[in-house]
């Protein structure tokens, strides 16, 4: 029996503690509804007076024509009044509102007053039916009232509602579907919800490329440099999804970094990404894009991380010295749009001394671990007449029109044709390659990679050493090939830049014979180390 | 020519019995008003002039002395006769 006395006061307690809290509310809320009531009345008041003044105007006007003229006070002023007649009167004005009148009979009048009685009626019901309305609200108020302040059996049940629910939910949602394993959740959460939000569709061709392309280079992974134009001309040909993949970068230049975190494979990603943020990386796929402003755009930049177009152009001139057969091997970042949009499937552009003269430079500052590269500035149409320039019989021939594929026959594209095709493909692919790289992380990458090793190699046997230049992906591998680099005697001389350029490059794929290494393959491996 | 404005039937028992005492309070200085008004009508010579107002405007429309006279008497009766429900009503409510 003791326990339910435990209760009740404690109930009451509550109830007591309720009712001071509800008691003031509920009579304000009364009050407010009386307040209601109360204006509906005055409201309905005045509406009655302006149905009472219709009324008798209406009579007026009904019996106004009945004499043809009335003897009146006219009006003058609030207070003065002078005897008058009234004629005309079957010729009434109506106020239509707005200082508009309207000349009407006596009878056209009485319509229109009928017409406003009529609406003033309706008011009149509405204003009628709130009262009504918040009259009942008055009377169940105040039953509320009495029930608050004399019953303490009621009890407030109330149940809060936890948000987190929702962050969650809306967290799970920005998740793609086949996202690999996330390392860095909050990160990627953030630019998860952006990106999906925005592009989900490229999203998920890039992934689907992306899983496709890490298929591909494990496949070629232990493939050696002869079978390389094969997987070359697989890329060249495919420019079309390139091309997707170079717009999808511009898009989705954030959504790297998302990539990165989820794939942790994409070794390479990781380090490109991580230039990302600098911006460098992005000057380059523009420049990838827009082909011509590509060396524009490094030469601002400048230094470390020039990265991928830099390592071609050492490669390039590398090669030079060694080989004799007359090829000309053209690969940078800018050049596959340029090649594809200008001069089709088997020729490129060639660059201009400026070029050479900047790898040269380059090259010569060794020992400084950044070498400044110098590159053509692009900013007007004569300077791309400047840099695209053919070679006719070894000598420089400038461009009658960039647009076409090919000016001459003995351009440098033909001499490319003559040369060979496997050496073109390679050429090719490496272009691609960059070009894609970021969004891809395709077999071209092998190629770069592959390539670099050479050149690496090469530069190994000079004797003057250069500290490694500071790159993404291809800077880890080359310090975990050679720390040492040697400027290329070919670059002392800086006439001819382009002919031993063309050497270089048969002597690569004819002395290829280190073993290719992708770059998610050495990334894995510096991890692992 | 004096003339006079007389305005008969201002409310005619149109308000609801909700607010009586209002309602009572009005109807008592109407009777009042219309209790002068017919002695007023009633003490005139006879070649005097009478206006009626039109409601809500500034004409006075000349009308014939014996019939506002009449009106005013009959309006005022009306009028008493309304106190006296009100009266009598609200008596029964006293007794119940």
């Amino acid at each position: 029996m003791e326990a339910p006395p435990d209760p009740g006061p404690h109930a009451s307690a509550s109830a007591s503690a309720a009712a001071p809290l509800r008691a003031p509310e509920v009579a304000r809320l009364r009050e407010e509804q009386e307040k209601v009531v109360t204006n509906c009345q005055e409201k309905i008041q005045h509406w009655k007076k302006v149905d009472n003044d219709y009324n008798a105007l209406e009579e007026r006007l009904s019996t106004l024509p009945d004499k043809l003229s009335y003897n009146i006070m006219v009006p003058f002023g609030p207070f003065a009044f002078m005897p008058g007649k009234l004629v005309h009167t079957n010729e009434v004005t109506v106020l239509l509102g707005d200082n508009w009148f309207a000349k009407c009979s006596a009878k056209q009048a009485v319509g229109l007053v009928e017409h406003r009685k009529e609406h003033v009626r309706k008011t009149i019901d509405d204003l009628k039916k709130v009262m009504k309305n918040f009259e009942s609200r008055v009377e169940f108020t105040e039953d509320l009232q009495k029930m608050s302040d004399a019953a303490g059996d009621i009890v407030d049940i109330r149940e809060e509602i936890k948000t987190d629910f929702e962050f969650k939910a809306k967290h799970r949602i920005a998740h793609k579907p086949h996202s690999k394993p996330k390392t860095s959740g909050i990160f990627e959460a953030e630019f998860s919800n952006d990106l999906k939000s925005k592009d989900l569709l490229a999203d998920k061709e890039l992934w689907d490329r992306l899983e496709e392309l890490e298929r591909q280079e494990e496949l070629l992974g232990e493939i050696d440099i002869d079978s390389k134009p094969d997987t070359l001309i697989a890329n060249g040909e495919d420019t079309s999804s390139e091309e997707e993949k170079e717009d999808q970068n511009i898009n989705v230049n954030m959504m790297n970094q998302v990539m990165d975190s989820l794939t942790p494979s994409n070794c390479y990603q990781n380090v490109t990404n991580s230039e990302l943020f600098n911006g460098q990386v992005n000057s380059q796929w523009n420049c990838s894009i827009n082909g011509s402003n590509s060396y524009h755009n490094n030469e601002d930049e400048e230094d470390d991380d020039d990265d991928g177009g830099d390592n071609e152009n050492d490669h390039d001139t590398l090669g030079a010295e060694d080989n004799s057969i007359p090829t000309i091997y053209f690969s940078h970042t800018v050049e596959p749009k340029r090649v594809r949009i200008n001069t089709g499937k088997n020729t490129t552009l060639k660059f201009s001394e400026k070029k050479e003269e900047a790898k040269r430079k380059r090259k010569n500052s060794s020992g400084s671990g950044h070498s400044p590269q110098e590159l053509p500035m692009i900013r007007t149409p004569a300077d791309i007449y400047r840099v695209f320039v053919d070679i006719v019989n070894g000598e420089y021939v400038p461009r009658k029109s960039i647009l076409k594929s090919r000016s001459r026959e003995n351009s440098v594209c033909s001499d490319t044709s003559e040369s060979s095709a496997a050496d073109f493909d390679d050429r090719r692919g490496v272009l691609r390659s960059i070009s894609c790289e970021e969004a891809t992380c395709s077999d071209a990458h092998e190629s770069i990679l592959d390539e670099e090793q050479q050149e690496n190699h090469q530069k190994k046997l000079f004797p003057l050493s250069v500290t490694p230049e500071a790159f993404s992906g291809t800077v880890i591998e080359k310090e975990f090939l050679s720390p040492s680099l040697t400027p290329h005697p070919a670059m002392a001389h800086p006439v001819l830049p382009t002919i031993p350029e063309r050497k270089e490059v048969l002597s690569e794929v004819s002395e290829g014979t280190t073993k290719r290494v992708s770059k998610f393959k050495a990334a894995r491996l510096q991890q692992k180390n | 020519m004096p003339s006079r404005g007389a305005r008969p039937e201002d409310g005619s028992g149109l308000v609801p019995t909700d607010n009586s005492t209002q309602h009572k309070e009005d109807l008592s200085s109407k009777i009042k008003e219309q209790k002068i008004v017919v002695d007023e009508l009633s003490n005139l010579k006879k070649n005097r002039k009478v206006y009626r107002q039109q409601q809500n405007s500034d004409i006075f429309f000349l009308a014939d002395r014996t019939e506002m006279l009449s009106e005013s008497k009959n309006t005022l009766d009306e009028l008493r006769k309304e106190y006296q429900e009100i009266e009598n009503s609200e008596k029964t409510k006293i007794k119940k």
